[in-house]
């Protein structure tokens, strides 16, 4: 089974019931299992929108889950901080990282090196996933974080895990 | 028609509907009109108030939800207008409050066509505009979802209340409403 499939069904498993996304080819694997999985998946042209769109779902009461590239970090800072943050709208966020390990793409570079750290600077703490057996360690953790905590859980999903 | 007028009016039409409110005079007039009912009202993030109003017909779909948004704030997050096409949530209306300027930074004028309807109708939404609180009424009863609704008014009255809320009781009140049958 290959590691996206396992972090989608444990995203499934943990009972998130929607997910708000930018497509992007690392994450596609985990959005066509969290389709066959029958979880509604809305695509939407820009990231802020998916934070957007899934702080309204949590204030409504669900479990949201946002997917995108890190690229994006920078189109959503607006509502991170000044909705979900202040708001205490927890859900998971899915980050596929670009500008670290592996990458060929000059672009890409200065907002994949910055990520940990703009989140840090926000306060949300960030969690790994590079090794593919800890998939769903890390979901497990990040629900908690979400749920309980009603805190933002970014799991980055880091260039080791395409290099195995 | 001023905003709280505007505000006041849906609500009478629309009681028992959720509603989201963008930063600034929409949020400023949903608080005075109703009282500081239990609304999700944004404090900030400018653009986000049609993007959560669409997670919040998502989640809710047995319910009416009405978005109120600032004319400024519908070009910011103007990418959410696609959205709210691609998605064609039957359960959402976006009420745009035309006045052709950024209210709460100062009054400057937006600078660009104000053709919110007309994108709206390209996008295969159900538009109209309203100009007296008869039309108003009327259309919030009867505009199809997903619907965006021009409300077009010259009295730019600031509402009153304080727009800068305090985001966790927001949050948990809201969520209340929402989640109560």
């Amino acid at each position: 089974m290959s590691w996206q499939r396992e972090l989608a069904d444990a995203l499934v498993e943990a009972g998130i019931e929607v997910g708000a996304w930018v497509p992007d080819k690392r994450l596609e694997p985990i959005a066509a299992r969290l389709a066959e999985r029958r979880i509604p998946l809305r695509t939407l042209p820009r990231e802020e929108e998916c934070f957007g769109y899934a702080a309204g779902y949590r204030a409504a009461g669900g479990m949201p889950l946002v997917m995108i590239q890190c690229s994006g970090l920078g189109n959503s800072l607006n509502a991170i901080g000044s909705l979900v943050i202040p708001y205490g709208l927890g859900f998971p966020t899915v980050i596929s990282m670009r500008g670290t390990l592996g990458e060929r793409n000059p672009s890409q570079m200065p907002l994949g090196r910055t990520t940990i750290g703009t989140l840090e600077l926000l306060g949300v703490e960030t969690f790994s996933l590079s090794a593919p057996e800890d998939a769903r360690k890390l979901v497990k953790g990040a629900i908690a974080v979400a749920d309980g905590a009603r805190t933002l859980a970014p799991i980055l999903l880091e260039g080791e895990l395409e290099l195995a | 028609m001023n905003p709280t007028d505007i505000v006041r009016t849906i609500l009478k039409t629309a009681p028992d509907a959720l509603y989201v409110s963008s930063l600034g005079t929409a949020t400023s007039a949903l608080r005075a009109a109703s009282e500081d009912g239990p609304h999700l009202y944004m404090g900030g993030s400018m653009g986000s108030a049609l993007a959560a109003a669409l997670g919040v017909a998502d989640k809710q779909p047995s319910r009416e939800v009405v978005a109120i948004l600032g004319d400024g704030e519908t070009l910011m997050g103007a990418s959410s207008l696609w959205s709210m096409a691609g998605i064609r949530p039957s359960n959402l209306i976006a009420v745009v409050l035309v006045d052709g300027h950024y209210t709460i930074t100062g009054g400057q004028q937006l600078g660009v066509p104000d053709v919110f309807g007309e994108v709206a109708a390209t996008l295969g939404m159900s538009t109209a505009t309203a100009r007296t609180e008869a039309e108003l009424a009327g259309q919030i009863a009867t505009l199809s979802r997903p619907g965006l609704l021009e409300v077009r008014y010259d009295d730019r009255a600031w509402p009153g209340p304080s727009p800068f809320v305090d985001p966790p009781v927001v949050r948990w009140r809201f969520e209340q409403a929402a989640t109560s049958p």
